[in-house]
Parts: C-alpha cells; sequence; structure tokens
C-alpha cells in the first residue's frame, strides 16, 4: 500500500513534473522564439535605424556605406536605414559614438579596420575596446600592393631586399595606416623601407613619378591608375589573397619564406587589410537581435541588386558575415604579449 | 593634322547625341551642388557615377564632367549675396565679393564672377588641349622643394593684403598659420593645439573659419548698424549692375587671361590644391593692380581673379588623372574611377589612341561653362536684389546659411560652435582695423609649406633650396619683398637731394 501510495504520489509528481517541464519547455520556447528571428524582426517595424560613417560624405566609406544601408532597410521590413557622418580624428569620433550608443540594434556603423594599430598602441582618444563591438560582418577585402616607379632598376621585390640604400616610402604621416604598414614590411620581410612623411592623398603618386621615392605602398584600388598608365610597376601584394586580373605574376606576401615572428607581424597586416568596409554595433547587444541584422547585412550582401549596383560604382566586394568577422578582429588584436611588445618597439 | 582631326572627332562627340543632351542634363545640377555649402563636385561625381554604366565614354565623360566643370560658377553666387562661400575654392570670392555688395554692387560682382568663371574655365581648356605634348616635363618639375617656395611666395602675399598696417597683417597671417596647423602633425604623430577636443584631430575646415570670419561677423557688424547688407545704398547702376560686371571682365582682359593660366598651372600640379589657386591669384591681382587702395573694400579686380582661377582649375586637373592615372583633386580621384566604370585607360595611350576622347572632355569644358553662365547671368540681376532686403530680414537668412554651410561641409556639429567663435574674432578684426585676408591666406598656405618644407628636408637636405626652379621662385619671392622697399628708400634719397 504505502509502495503504492508513494508510487501514486510519484506517478503524481511525475506527472505535473511532466506538466510543469512542458509549460517550461513552451515558456523557453516561447521566449527563445522571441528572441529569435521572427519575434525580433518585428521590433524594427517603424524604427529608425541609424548607420553611422565615420568620415564625410563621398568618399569611399561613405559609398559602400550608403549601398550597405539602402540594401539593410529592405530586409529590415517597416524599418527605415539612414546614415549619419560622423567624422573626425581618423575615424576615431565615430567609433567612439558607435561604441557608446545604447546596444539596441537602432545604431550600427563603420569604420577604419586601421584603428587595430591605434588601439594595439594605445592611441589618444579612443573609447572603444574592438574586441568587444558587436561585429555584424564586412563587405570587402583589400588587396594592398608594393610598386616600383617604371624607371627605377627594380625589378623584384628581391631587387628592394638587395638594395644596400635605403628606400625612402611616401607616407602620409606618422601613426597613419600607410606609416604603419612601412615600418612592420620593412622590420618583418626584411627590407630597408623609409617612410618619409608628409605626402597627403595622391601626392604619395606623384612622388614616384617624379622619381623622388622609388616605390610607394597602398590599396590596390588607390593605385591602379598609375599600374594601368604603365607609370609603377607591382612588385607585392599582400592582404587580400583574392586573384586581381593584371597581378597573377605578382607574388603574396603569404609566399615569402618568413621567420615565424615576422609571419605574426605579416598577418596582421593582411588581418586588417581583409576586414575591409566593416559593419559593427555596439557592444552587449541581445543575441536575438544582433542575429537580425547579421541575418539582414547576409541578404543584403547578397542580393544580386546590390551586387549589380556595387559594380556600376566599380566598388569590389568580398564579404564576410557575423561571428566570422568577430574572429578575425579577435585574432588581430589578441596577439601574445611579445607579439605587441615587438609591435610597438616597430611603429612606435 | 592628325590632331586636327581629333580635336574635330572630339568636337563631333561632345555635341553628338546623347553626350551633348547628358551634359545639359548635370549642368544645373553642378550649379545647385556649387550653391549648396557642404555639397561639393565630390559628392556630385560620386552620385552620378553609377548612371554613367553602359554609357559610352564620350557620353559618360560629358555626363560627369558637365557637372563638374561648373561647380565653382555656383559656388561663387552664395559668396557674393551672403558672405558664405560654396565650396573651398569660393572662399578667396567672398574677400572682394561681399564688401561689394555691402556697396549695392551685389549685380556687378555676380556679373564679373561668372563672366570671369566662364572666360577662365574656357581658357583653362584651351590651355589644357595646348599643353598636352609637354605635359610630363611641366608637371613633374613640380616637387616639393617648388611647393614650399610657391607656399613662401603667397606668404609674400601678406604684405599686400595687409591693408594699412603690415604688422597688423602679418600677425593676422601667422595667426592663420597656427591655426592650420591644429591636429594631427603628420611628422610626429603628436596632436597639436587641439585642447584635448577630438574633433579638432582633424584640423579646422577653412570654411568652417571662412563663415564665421566673414559672414558671421558682418552679421554682428550689421546687427550693430542696422540697414541692408547694401545699407542705403539705392542700386546705383544701371539696371541691376550685371552687364557692368561682365564689361569689367572684358576691360580687366589681361588680369583674366593671367589668372586663368595661373589656376590651370597650379591645378595641373597635384599637391597645391584649389583653394590655394584661388588665393594665390587673388595675391596676383593685388600685386599687378593699380586700385590697390580699393582692395579689401569691394574691388571688382579681386573677383574676377578669383573666379578665373577656380574655375581654369578643372582644365588643369584633368591633366595628371589622363596622363598618369594621378588625380590632381579629390574629385578627379572620383573620376578616375569612372575610367573603369567606363572602360578606358589613363596614361600614354590617353594621347595617341584616344585623343579625340581627350578632346571631347576639352569641348564639354568649354561648352559646360558657356551654358552654365548663359543660365545664371539672366538671373543675376533678381539675385542681386536679395541684397537690399532690410537688416531685419536677411540677418536670420545670412546665419542660418552660413552656420549650416559651415556644419554640411564637415558633417561635425561641434564646427558650429568653431564658426561662431571665428566670427567673434573676425568682428575684432574688422573693428580693428586687421586685414582678414592673411588670416585665411596663413590657413590655405600653412600645412602646404610645412609638410613641403618637412619632405624637402627629408629628401634633399638644405641644398633643396638651390634646385633650378625652386631658386627662381625663391629670387621673384625676394624681390617682391626687397624691390618696394628698395624704391622708396631710392625716393626718399631722391627727395632728401633734392631738399639739399
Amino acid at each position: 500500500m504505502q509502495g503504492n501510495k508513494e508510487e501514486i504520489v510519484t506517478t503524481k509528481s511525475r506527472c505535473s513534473f511532466f506538466v510543469v517541464g512542458v509549460f517550461l519547455f513552451l515558456s523557453f520556447a516561447a521566449t527563445f522564439d522571441a528572441a529569435a528571428a521572427p519575434a525580433d524582426i518585428s521590433f524594427f517595424k517603424g524604427k529608425t535605424v541609424t548607420y553611422i560613417v565615420s568620415t564625410k560624405t563621398g568618399g569611399g566609406y561613405d559609398t559602400y556605406a550608403r549601398l550597405v544601408a539602402k540594401y539593410m532597410q529592405k530586409y529590415l521590413p517597416g524599418s527605415k536605414v539612414i546614415v549619419k557622418n560622423v567624422p573626425g580624428a581618423g575615424h576615431i569620433v565615430g567609433a567612439n559614438t558607435i561604441y557608446a550608443a545604447a546596444p539596441d540594434g537602432l545604431t550600427i556603423g563603420t569604420f577604419n579596420t586601421g584603428l587595430v594599430y591605434g588601439q594595439i598602441l594605445g592611441q589618444e582618444g579612443i573609447q572603444f575596446d574592438l574586441n568587444k563591438f558587436s561585429w555584424i560582418g564586412k563587405a570587402n577585402s583589400e588587396t594592398r600592393v608594393v610598386i616600383v616607379g617604371a624607371k627605377t632598376p627594380y625589378k623584384t621585390f628581391k631587387d628592394l631586399q638587395d638594395s644596400k640604400v635605403p628606400i625612402k616610402m611616401p607616407s602620409s604621416g606618422v601613426g597613419s595606416e600607410d606609416h604603419n604598414e612601412t615600418l612592420i614590411l620593412a622590420a618583418a620581410l626584411p627590407v630597408k623601407f623609409q617612410p618619409i612623411p608628409g605626402y597627403s592623398g595622391k601626392e604619395a603618386e606623384m612622388a614616384i613619378l617624379r622619381g623622388e621615392v622609388p616605390a610607394v605602398l597602398g590599396s590596390y584600388t588607390g593605385l591602379y591608375g598609375l599600374i594601368l598608365a604603365k607609370e609603377g610597376r607591382p612588385v607585392l601584394q599582400y592582404g587580400s589573397e583574392n586573384k586581381i586580373p593584371g597581378l597573377e605574376n605578382v607574388p603574396h606576401i603569404n609566399s615569402m619564406k618568413l621567420s615565424p615572428a615576422s609571419r605574426n607581424m605579416v598577418n596582421l597586416v593582411n588581418a586588417i587589410d581583409i576586414i575591409g568596409r566593416l559593419t559593427a554595433a555596439p557592444p552587449g547587444m541581445p543575441a536575438g537581435r544582433l542575429e537580425v541584422l547579421r541575418d539582414a547585412y547576409k541578404k543584403a550582401l547578397t542580393d544580386p541588386d546590390l551586387i549589380k549596383d556595387a559594380k556600376k560604382s566599380s566598388l569590389d566586394l568580398d564579404p564576410a558575415y557575423g561571428e566570422e568577422v568577430q574572429k578575425l578582429v579577435a585574432a588581430s588584436i589578441n596577439q601574445p604579449a611579445e607579439n605587441l611588445k615587438m609591435l610597438r618597439d616597430i611603429i612606435k | 593634322m592628325e590632331v586636327w582631326d581629333a580635336v574635330w572627332a572630339g568636337f563631333a562627340g561632345a555635341t553628338g547625341w546623347p553626350a551633348f543632351g547628358l551634359m545639359l542634363m548635370t549642368i544645373p545640377i553642378g550649379l545647385v551642388i556649387g550653391m549648396i555649402p557642404g555639397l561639393g563636385g565630390n559628392l556630385g561625381l560620386a552620385l552620378l557615377i553609377p548612371f554613367t554604366f553602359g554609357m559610352d565614354p564620350t557620353s559618360g565623360f560629358a555626363f560627369l564632367l558637365g557637372m563638374h566643370a561648373v561647380v565653382h560658377t555656383g559656388g561663387s553666387i552664395p559668396a557674393i549675396l551672403f558672405d558664405t562661400p560654396g565650396t573651398g575654392p569660393n572662399a578667396a570670392t567672398c574677400i572682394e565679393g561681399f564688401p561689394m555688395a555691402q556697396k549695392g554692387e551685389a549685380g556687378r560682382a555676380l556679373g564679373a564672377a561668372l563672366t570671369s568663371s566662364m572666360v577662365g574655365g574656357v581658357l583653362g581648356a584651351i590651355f589644357m588641349a595646348m599643353v598636352i605634348p609637354i605635359v610630363r616635363p611641366m608637371v613633374l618639375a613640380f616637387g616639393p622643394p617648388e611647393f614650399f617656395m610657391l607656399a613662401m611666395m603667397g606668404v609674400a602675399f601678406i604684405s599686400l593684403m595687409s591693408g594699412n598696417s603690415i604688422l597688423k597683417g602679418l600677425m593676422a597671417g601667422g595667426m592663420g598659420f597656427i591655426i592650420s596647423f591644429v591636429g594631427m602633425d603628420p611628422q610626429t604623430g603628436v596632436v597639436r593645439f587641439s585642447f584635448g577636443v577630438l574633433n579638432l584631430m582633424d584640423g579646422i575646415n577653412i570654411v568652417t573659419v571662412v563663415v564665421g570670419l566673414f559672414a558671421v561677423a558682418e552679421v554682428i557688424d550689421m546687427g550693430l548698424k542696422k540697414g541692408g547688407i547694401a545699407h542705403g545704398k539705392s542700386p546705383n547702376l544701371k539696371g541691376s549692375g550685371v552687364m557692368q560686371g561682365v564689361k569689367d571682365c572684358f576691360t580687366n582682359w589681361w588680369l583674366l587671361l593671367r589668372c586663368s593660366l595661373i589656376g590651370q598651372m597650379i591645378a595641373m600640379i597635384p599637391g597645391l590644391g584649389g583653394d590655394a589657386a584661388a588665393f594665390i591669384c587673388y595675391g596676383h591681382a593685388l600685386q599687378t593692380t593699380k586700385r590697390k587702395n580699393e582692395f579689401g573694400k569691394g574691388c571688382v579686380e579681386g573677383v574676377i581673379a578669383t573666379d578665373a582661377a577656380h574655375n581654369s582649375k578643372e582644365g588643369g586637373g584633368l591633366i595628371p588623372t589622363l596622363a598618369f592615372g594621378v588625380p590632381g583633386s579629390s574629385g578627379m580621384a572620383i573620376l578616375l574611377g569612372a575610367f573603369l566604370v567606363l572602360g578606358v585607360s589613363p596614361g600614354k595611350e590617353m594621347f595617341s589612341d584616344h585623343l579625340d576622347l581627350v578632346f571631347s572632355m576639352v569641348w564639354v569644358l568649354v561648352f559646360a561653362n558657356i551654358i552654365a553662365v548663359a543660365i545664371c547671368l539672366p538671373l543675376a540681376g533678381s539675385m542681386a536684389k536679395i541684397t537690399f532686403l532690410r537688416t531685419s530680414v536677411m540677418i536670420p537668412f545670412i546665419l542660418s546659411f552660413g552656420l549650416l554651410g559651415s556644419y554640411l561641409t564637415t558633417s561635425r556639429i561641434s564646427d558650429i560652435l568653431i564658426t561662431v567663435l571665428f566670427g567673434v574674432i573676425g568682428y575684432g578684426m574688422k573693428k580693428f582695423d586687421y586685414a582678414r585676408g592673411p588670416l585665411i591666406l596663413g590657413i590655405v598656405l600653412g600645412k602646404i609649406a610645412e609638410n613641403a618644407l618637412h619632405v624637402s628636408l627629408s629628401l634633399y637636405g638644405m641644398s633643396f633650396v638651390f634646385r633650378p626652379i625652386a631658386s627662381v621662385i625663391l629670387l621673384i619671392t625676394l624681390t617682391t619683398i626687397f624691390f618696394p622697399v628698395y624704391q622708396a628708400h631710392a625716393k626718399k634719397k631722391k627727395l632728401m637731394e633734392a631738399a639739399k
């Protein structure tokens, strides 16, 4: 009897456990459901999403941002995605603004990946931690090139490395991305690059034409004019490994034999160039909402109309999404202490 | 003979269908973009380039250049009427343009600005066609040492712009230099004069300063004085004065021709920039004028010089883009993107295989400049009337237009504060008789001079001074400084002897 009663009780309690369990499961599922796509995508209905661009209107960042914003709006039904330019301090003000915004999904934005150097070196004014941003995706990978002037005696990158005299390289200024890259490549490859700061914008290319400097480095999209006009010969490419017509015979930095320490440095340079035209959101965003944004971003970047629009403006695309970008960023910043020390010594 | 064939082929291309129609479509866009501060030619190009997809190269460039050629033509209009430059290079137009409006000569200023823009633009295009054979040595002869010397030549103009007191002018110019140093120093990576304000790390934009120094300062002045911009002046010239302005351009044809040439030359050499071109021409006008005492108070020659410069530079800016694939300005950098969309490679082949395309661009520049002015001139008279409105009507208008312009140029709210600050400084300068031109000149030239000096020293050491062109420019500068001193001295000596 006793046993029976107990059994009944147990059965009863099992029953109630079961009911409670089902109830809990259902409610969990409901909560989970609320956090997942369908419920949270409705959050954006009638809302305005601000896409912050850390430069002024008209430039490359602005053009990519307007393209991405237009198509993200398409995949966040009922929403309005507006672009707001917050330039200042070489993208720092914009990045600070995105970082400090409420993580409700209504503020996202873009800035230069070169800020990785700024964070590693503890640059003045930085109020963000790139590790903590909620990464949504990136639209392009940058192929970068080292170009020698057409009239210089250098034919290959090896020739530059063998040079007895320092190779003067134009740079826009101490602390700028091209300046840092020049110094890192000089130390890692090694090659006797000597940056000459003070060349702003297109002045660097003019310096090649005038023969003031034998070589220049920069993004392929920035320098292809020189290559097309046969005024410069590309001798090395780094950053993205995507095949670019015309650069088939130019060796990639990844095929060079390097010491492990040098390889680490080069990997950092590559990583920063690969995360091009990124989109990020403030840290601490609810997982569900971030998922919706990532999803909309992915749908936008794979939309055939976006691809057509990008082609019309000659904007290259090489997108990556969510987690993958988060990992790329983390890998570039979270370097072992000795690497960081070496970097600081090189760039300083 | 081959060249003439290309000239005619280019003409046929530019006047053909649909190229001509496309150009007509984008000219008004260029004018409006120019008039609204903050919307420059760069943004215009970025917006228009997607539409060129699928066009043939001739039509594509007609479409883009039609807009880009006339941006500064539009930009002079708010500079004259509201003391707010539509684009950076139009800043120089404010110096004489607005004082003319204050004298009741807004129509004349507009007429002169528009006509000289047109002539400058047309001449710039023609010069561009003429220098094609010698473009390489000409453009490449100017490097950082020469930029430094050119900047120093500009600095020598401070003495001319100073008005009554050279000392005050030098103080203003020095202040301008210091302001140009605000922000990140490329040589050391250290931020200067930012007082910890992040937005100052990028430096201070020239439009932000000009709107404050001129527009806001004038508003303060007007508020304290009462009356319209052209207070107490009835339109004393026949009609609106627009035709008088047009005539002025022809009576000063020699100045117009020289400034068109200077503007085009400066634009051909990437590195100095359009802002500097307009100011150097202004300085040149001052140096050669017979009416020095009228400058700063609304002299039509100043308007002619600056406006010829900023439109002629569009032709010049195309040259390095076409010849070397190196854009002469940020606008040209965007245009270079269009080359890819349109499937044309810049470089030497441009001048051998695609010479007809080059000439079609020359023709587009010519037509666009003429058509733009044909659109604006008939409207100039009505636009000028705005300056005769009561102060109480004008002040809010100028103030909101100016502050909006300052904000739109940089998209930074904080820059409105800087503009207001410079408004107070500008009013003080006006009241205590400090010329404001030298301060602006200092800002425009400071950064160029500093960078060029550093780069020259690291490339050549002190011997950069002895590079041939650099030393010639230095000699000219020294002569312009010391010749008047010598003249004054000789005159004094003569008088002394006569007295004896």
